[in-house]
């Protein structure tokens, strides 16, 4: 399922139940995706038709009797083919072009999200106090989580992009348009979603081997959920003292990751405290399952061949499993 | 009338069979490539010009190969054909090598063989210079491409964003700087070659062809050698940035140390988009050339033409943002970049319409190169209206950094460019070989071609909006583009097999098959005067041109040429000559003797080569070996072959016309090309000083507060040393004139000390106040200028020794001061360059 | 050859009317760009900026009108028309006067299209 208009129970649980949702233009769900492909098409037409339009006009240049037409007419076809007509055309293109781009920036009513892009994946920090400014760097705090976004529907959320290494580009295309995450600048992108589900979006400007792996899920929820959700994002883990987390401290695993609850409070990579209740692991390469968790860990850089973890392929299968296992309890 | 009754009595008698094959003999003496190994010091445009063009024709095949390779990985999602980190080395040098290796070189190959055919001229004006520009290509050209089979390619994309791209950790190797400097070496061959185009079409036009009679190809060339004059050194100022930042951590593109990575892509793509123009025009050019001869009447609309072409070239500096529009800029900076690319489709549209108008009036002949223009025309409209598609913003914020791009690009180049030079290729290969290609074969080559590019691009469209980011080595099946990637993977093929069909075309051997008739499609314009096969000398004698088409529209024309009734029938010193003329009215000023083969220009190519590539290795002492020996060559080069003396003031060139054999000052074109190279030298210096006060826009402390700058007394000894040595250029100059040489000596002498005094202080500023370039931005940046000028300082100093040098072994004299005018020129952009570092590093800061 | 009662056109005077284009081209690039760089405050109006840049704008497309004003009197002088093709000065002032005032007249577009990023979008957003 991709898109619902049920109550917003049903949703939760039908969204649960699939790990990815559409990553095209053409499923517009936001107001911007919308509004442009509105302008896609119509000027998808407008080029079909100029198109015909000079073609034709070429075919019947090369066909027709030069007698018929004396050099006046062709200088009338320069001016008002050539001249008066693009130009015509092309104002009236600006202004709606322009027209549209105040609107679709306009200040937000929603939450304001920091999304940062890393090499290769998303960094989400929910309920930040934002301040867009080019020469400062994201705001700290707020809510931990990574590669799954969620935004309530009908509200203007306002995403803060910013890198620490190189730059990356944030697209959902189902949503909105995309825009770039560029170290030591912040930039702002609203997502204005009009329907429920889940949507695809993934990294558009190269930014090294695993570019091409770093994609997001953006879980558009009711008011509600969307509450309901970060609250439950902010709790600690629900820890239990089991082997699979004892393994992942002497393994090391929390010198990059965190578990809130737990000593590991590393920083570099995704925090994982609810990695469990999030639909896709690797930034939306694989779904949540142990048996992905586990062959991730035993070797990230085969199935995600780029990737910044190192392999865990030494450590017994028997502790992967435990390990993966444990992960997988943490929603 | 035929020209013959014009000549005056002692005149050598052109219907005398006995005289013309004496003069036919000497010419082709003159002009012949040397034989053997020597073959590869040729100079003259025939020879430079087709190794230029087969050069970057091969790089092309290789570049093609290397898009093959990814369209078979793409084939499928999840595919493995090509691992992550290759494919993106392929993909990088793909886009690389086309756009650097083929797409821009293949414009100054074509114009280098053609240019002098159109304007009757028997060489470009500065011949060496383009054997210079040529080897420089070959070897960063190959240096780049080879890298590949190293391993080491560069891998982040042909427009290398940093902080990708500078900082080690995340491209470990050599990949960014065998692409920064094997491409800026490439740059200055661009440069080298927008010099000598500007000049030779200013310059070099047959006497009689004033502006309004220029063949459209002329005008077109002209816009885009000023194009490249002013879009190629931003990119050597970005180029010099980003290698220091790479190789002494100096922070331009840091924001941690104050430095901004989007700062890089500004000045890119302010050479990136007039790019794309450049690689454009040049080839619409030949269209304009061709649509007439096939149309069989003057193109419809000339001026209007004039008008597409200036008014592009202007337009297109205006458009570099709308590579940017998602990098977070202000809707309404935006919004100026929109206007002007909305406003670049007029001046297109404009040539479009000129070209359907010509087609409408005329009676026309169906032809393969037609055949290809007419797919050129389907293809590039579609690009274009993409091109209106993507200016608008919010549409490109879908469709930026997808395959919709991807196509669009794709569709803009091979529409605007393959296919018309494609055309070219069939239309002019007569002139080249003296044989014309298969029409079987061309017509299976354009139709493979069309069919296969429209099936392999049209689909990317829709793979870009549905969700497929560009420079992805592999998608998941769920993304649902797999069918559209496998049909244009196979189309590819198609397209590819069209162009194989061409290169064999060319290739085949084709000894048995008799020559094409003379001016085989019934042309008008002046290249087709060349004989099947052509001779090295050109044409037979420079003529006198009173129309635009002068083949058909001046009787007896022809003829007229071949009995050498025109200017410089004969070579009568054995020298290589050819014609000045005035830029406005093309009056002939000056008969200008061009030199002929020589190794130096080779020698000079590798030894700069060599600093380049040594540098990319960080091997310091060949470095500055390699340095030292290509200012040698250089100027060895300079010494013997440029500001000749002749032996005589003037000299007999036909028709009674006298003309003098040495000018110097604007008279001459060794002025002209001091000026032009300047002019993209002053560009260069413009984008560094960009770079200061772009930081000084986006910081709200610049310079920081805690931080000295280079203080004030030592600029300002700068400044007025760099004013001495600004003045002993001018004095100079002015004594040698006046003939008091001893003075032109003495002044020549404090300049080099000057020179070399003010850049010394000019350095010793910021060296005093302890700058330390690598701990931020604002140092950095005020050392990179201060460096800038003292080169530029140290430079002017060789040249004040140079002419010293000259005055001295009686090389320069007072009536002939080629060498003094053109330092004394040289010295005033040098000035302006001083000035304006030293004002904003010294002054500025005590303004804000 | 100067002709009795006009200017001599030439590749300056063809390029006059684009470099003014530039020009405001630049000039508004530079100001937008100066007036929101620090990007702290998006939705403050920037009513000095757009001003200046509209009287920039008025001043530019006078200087184009001049152009235009001049080129078309001197093209118009001797009969104007298409036909520049001969081998005359008069045919290449002819030639260098039409094609000013055709690039003129798309400097002039140009310039009005700038300007609608003012007019449409009033804060630095």
């Amino acid at each position: 399922m991709r898109r619902g208009q049920a109550s917003s129970i049903f949703s939760v649980i039908a969204l649960l139940s699939s790990c990815t949702g559409p990553q095209t233009a053409f499923d517009a769900a936001g107001v911007e995706a919308q509004r442009v492909l509105a302008l896609f098409w119509v000027l998808l037409t407008g080029a079909v038709a100029i198109w015909l339009l000079v073609i034709g006009l070429s075919y019947y240049a090369t066909k027709g009797d030069p007698a018929k037409h004396s050099e006046k007419t062709g200088l009338r076809l320069i001016i008002w083919g050539g001249c008066v007509f693009p130009t015509v055309v092309l104002a009236a293109l600006l202004f709606w072009g322009l027209k549209m781009m105040p609107e679709l920036r306009r200040p937000a009513d929603g939450p304001t999200i920091a999304v940062a892009g890393e090499r290769f994946w998303w960094r989400v920090a929910y309920d930040v106090d934002g301040d867009p400014g080019a020469v400062r760097n994201l705001p700290q705090g707020g809510v931990p989580s990574a590669n799954e976004i969620w935004i309530p529907v009908n509200k203007r959320s306002e995403i803060l992009l910013g890198s620490p290494d190189v730059i990356h580009s944030f697209w959902v295309p189902s949503l909105a348009g995309k825009m770039d995450a560029i170290p030591g600048r912040v930039n702002r992108l609203i997502l204005e979603p009009t329907e429920l589900g889940i949507f695809n979006g993934a990294c558009a400007e190269f930014c090294g081997t695993a570019h091409a792996q770093m994609g997001l899920r953006v879980v558009v929820a009711s008011e509600e959920d969307f509450a309901r959700y970060v609250r439950a994002q902010a709790e600690p883990a629900a820890v239990d003292e089991s082997v699979g987390l004892s393994l992942f401290l002497q393994n090391g695993c929390g010198g990059c990751h965190s578990v809130r609850g737990t000593p590991a409070d590393g920083d570099v990579g995704p925090d994982l405290t609810h990695v469990a209740s999030r639909r896709t692991i690797a930034a939306g390469l694989l779904p949540m399952t142990e048996e992905n968790l586990a062959a991730f860990i035993a070797a990230p850089d085969h199935l995600k061949p780029g990737v910044e973890m190192p392999a865990f392929g030494v450590l017994p299968d028997a502790e992967i499993e435990q390990i993966s296992e444990w992960l997988g309890s943490l929603e | 009338m035929t020209q013959a009754t014009l000549y005056p009595s002692d005149a050598p008698n052109q219907d005398d069979e006995e005289v013309r094959r004496g003069q036919e003999e000497r010419l082709r003496k003159v002009w012949a490539a040397p034989k053997g190994w020597r073959y590869w010091s040729a100079v003259n445009n025939t020879e430079v010009g087709i190794w230029y063009t087969a050069v970057a024709f091969g790089f092309m095949l290789f570049a093609g190969v290397l898009a093959l390779m990814m369209r078979v990985q793409l084939a499928v999602p999840d595919n493995d054909f090509l691992s992550a980190t290759f494919y993106n080395q392929v993909y990088t040098l793909h886009g690389t090598a086309m756009m650097f290796l083929f797409a821009v070189p293949i414009f100054e190959a074509v114009a280098i063989i053609l240019l002098p055919q159109m304007l009757g001229a028997r060489d470009l004006p500065f011949p060496r210079l383009s054997a210079f520009g040529f080897w420089c290509f070959v070897i960063g050209g190959v240096f780049v491409c080879g890298s590949i089979f190293f391993d080491a390619a560069p891998n982040a994309g042909w427009f290398m964003y940093p902080p990708l791209t500078t900082r080690e950790q995340y491209t470990p190797g050599y990949g960014p700087d065998i692409w920064l400097l094997g491409l800026s070496f490439i740059e200055v061959a661009s440069i080298a070659a927008a010099v000598e185009l500007i000049v030779g079409t200013l310059k070099c036009r047959p006497p009689g062809m004033r502006l309004n009679l220029m063949p459209l190809y002329g005008w077109y060339v002209l816009v885009v050698a000023g194009m490249i004059l002013f879009a190629f050194p931003p990119l050597i100022a970005g180029d010099i940035l980003f290698e220091l930042e790479r190789l002494f951590d100096w922070p331009f593109f840091d924001p941690s140390r104050g430095g901004d990575p989007v700062l890089w892509q500004h000045l890119f793509w302010i050479f990136g988009h007039p790019e794309v123009y450049i690689v454009f025009l040049p080839a619409i050019a030949l269209v304009a050339m061709i649509i007439p001869t096939f149309a069989q009447r003057p193109i419809l609309g000339y001026s209007w033409i004039v008008l597409a072409a200036v008014g592009t070239g202007f337009i297109s500096f205006g458009l570099w943002v709308h590579h940017m529009y998602t990098t977070g800029l202000p809707s309404i900076s935006l919004g100026f970049f929109s206007a002007a690319s909305e406003a670049v489709a007029i001046p297109t549209g404009v040539q479009i319409f000129v070209f359907i108008a010509t087609l409408l009036t005329g009676r026309v002949i169906f032809s393969v190169p037609m055949l290809f223009v007419s797919g050129a025309l389907a293809t590039f409209v579609i690009g274009g209206l993409t091109g209106v598609m993507v200016a608008l913003v919010p549409f490109d914020w879908q469709a930026h950094d997808t395959y919709f791009v991807v196509a669009h690009l794709h569709y803009v180049l091979i529409g605007g460019m393959l296919f018309p030079l494609s055309a070219g290729i069939y239309y002019y290969w007569p002139i080249v070989s003296g044989r014309r290609l298969s029409d079987r074969l061309g017509k299976l080559a354009f139709w493979l071609m069309f069919v296969g590019f429209n099936v392999a691009f049209m689909p990317m469209h829709y793979s870009g909006l549905a969700g497929m980011a560009r420079r992805v080595w592999t998608y998941p099946e769920s993304m649902g583009v797999g069918a559209a990637n496998m049909v244009s993977s196979i189309s590819a093929f198609v397209f590819a097999a069209g162009f194989l069909v061409i290169v064999w075309d060319v290739l085949r051997p084709r000894s048995k098959e008799p020559y094409a008739k003379r001016n085989p499609w019934n042309a008008g314009t002046l290249e087709w005067l060349s004989e099947m096969p052509g001779e090295s000398w050109g044409v037979r004698s420079v003529p006198i041109v009173t129309t635009r088409y002068p083949i058909w529209e001046q009787p007896n024309f022809i003829d007229d040429v071949d009995k050498g009734r025109f200017y410089l029938p004969d070579a009568t010193d054995m020298k290589r000559e050819t014609l000045i003329t005035s830029v406005l009215d093309g009056s002939p000023l000056q008969c200008l003797r061009v030199p002929g083969p020589s190794f130096m220009p080779m020698w000079a190519a590798i030894f700069t080569g060599a600093v380049f590539i040594f540098a990319t290795f960080h091997w310091w002492a060949a470095t500055i070996g390699a340095m030292v020996l290509s200012l040698v060559s250089i100027i060895v080069w300079l010494w013997r072959g440029t500001a000749q003396i002749p032996e005589v003031r003037e000299k007999e060139v036909g028709l009674g016309l006298k003309l003098p054999l040495y000018e110097s000052g604007p008279q001459s074109i060794g002025w002209w090309a001091m000026f032009i190279t300047m002019l993209g030298d002053a560009t260069a210096f413009m984008g560094l000083i960009f770079g200061y006060f772009y930081f000084f826009t986006i910081h709200v402390d610049f310079p920081p507060p805690t931080t000295v700058g280079p203080g004030v007394l030592w600029p300002t000894v700068a400044l007025m040393l760099f004013a001495a040595a600004w003045a002993s250029a001018l004095l100079a100059r002015w004594s040698n004139r006046a003939e008091h040489v001893g003075v032109a000596r003495f002044l020549m002498a404090a300049g080099v000390v000057l020179s070399l005094c003010a850049s010394a202080s000019l350095l010793w500023g910021p060296y005093t106040t302890g700058l330390d370039p690598s701990a931020h931005v604002y140092p950095a940046t005020v050392w990179v200028l201060a460096i800038w000028t003292a080169v530029h300082g140290a430079v002017g100093s060789v040249m004040f020794g140079y002419c010293l040098a000259r005055s001295i072994t009686k090389r320069m004299t007072p009536a002939h001061d080629i060498d003094l005018s053109n330092v004394a020129l040289y010295w005033h952009f040098m000035a302006f360059t001083a000035f304006f570092t030293i004002a904003t590093l010294a002054y500025f800061p005590m303004s804000v | 050859m100067q002709i009795f009662g006009k200017t001599q056109d030439n590749l300056w005077t063809l390029i006059a009317a684009p470099t003014i284009w530039a020009f405001h081209f630049l000039f508004c690039y530079f100001l937008a760009a100066y007036q929101c760089a620090p990007n702290a405050d998006p939705f403050t109006r920037i009513g000095g900026t757009r001003l200046a840049i509209g009287v920039v704008t008025v001043v530019c497309l006078v200087l184009i009108g001049l152009i235009v004003r001049r080129s078309w009197r001197e093209w118009r002088v001797d009969g104007g028309g298409t036909r520049n093709n001969q081998d005359t000065p008069e045919a290449r002032e002819r030639f260098l006067e039409f094609s000013t005032l055709l690039l003129a007249g798309l400097s002039f577009t140009a310039v009005i299209f700038e300007t609608m990023p003012v007019l449409l979008i009033g804060d630095c957003r």
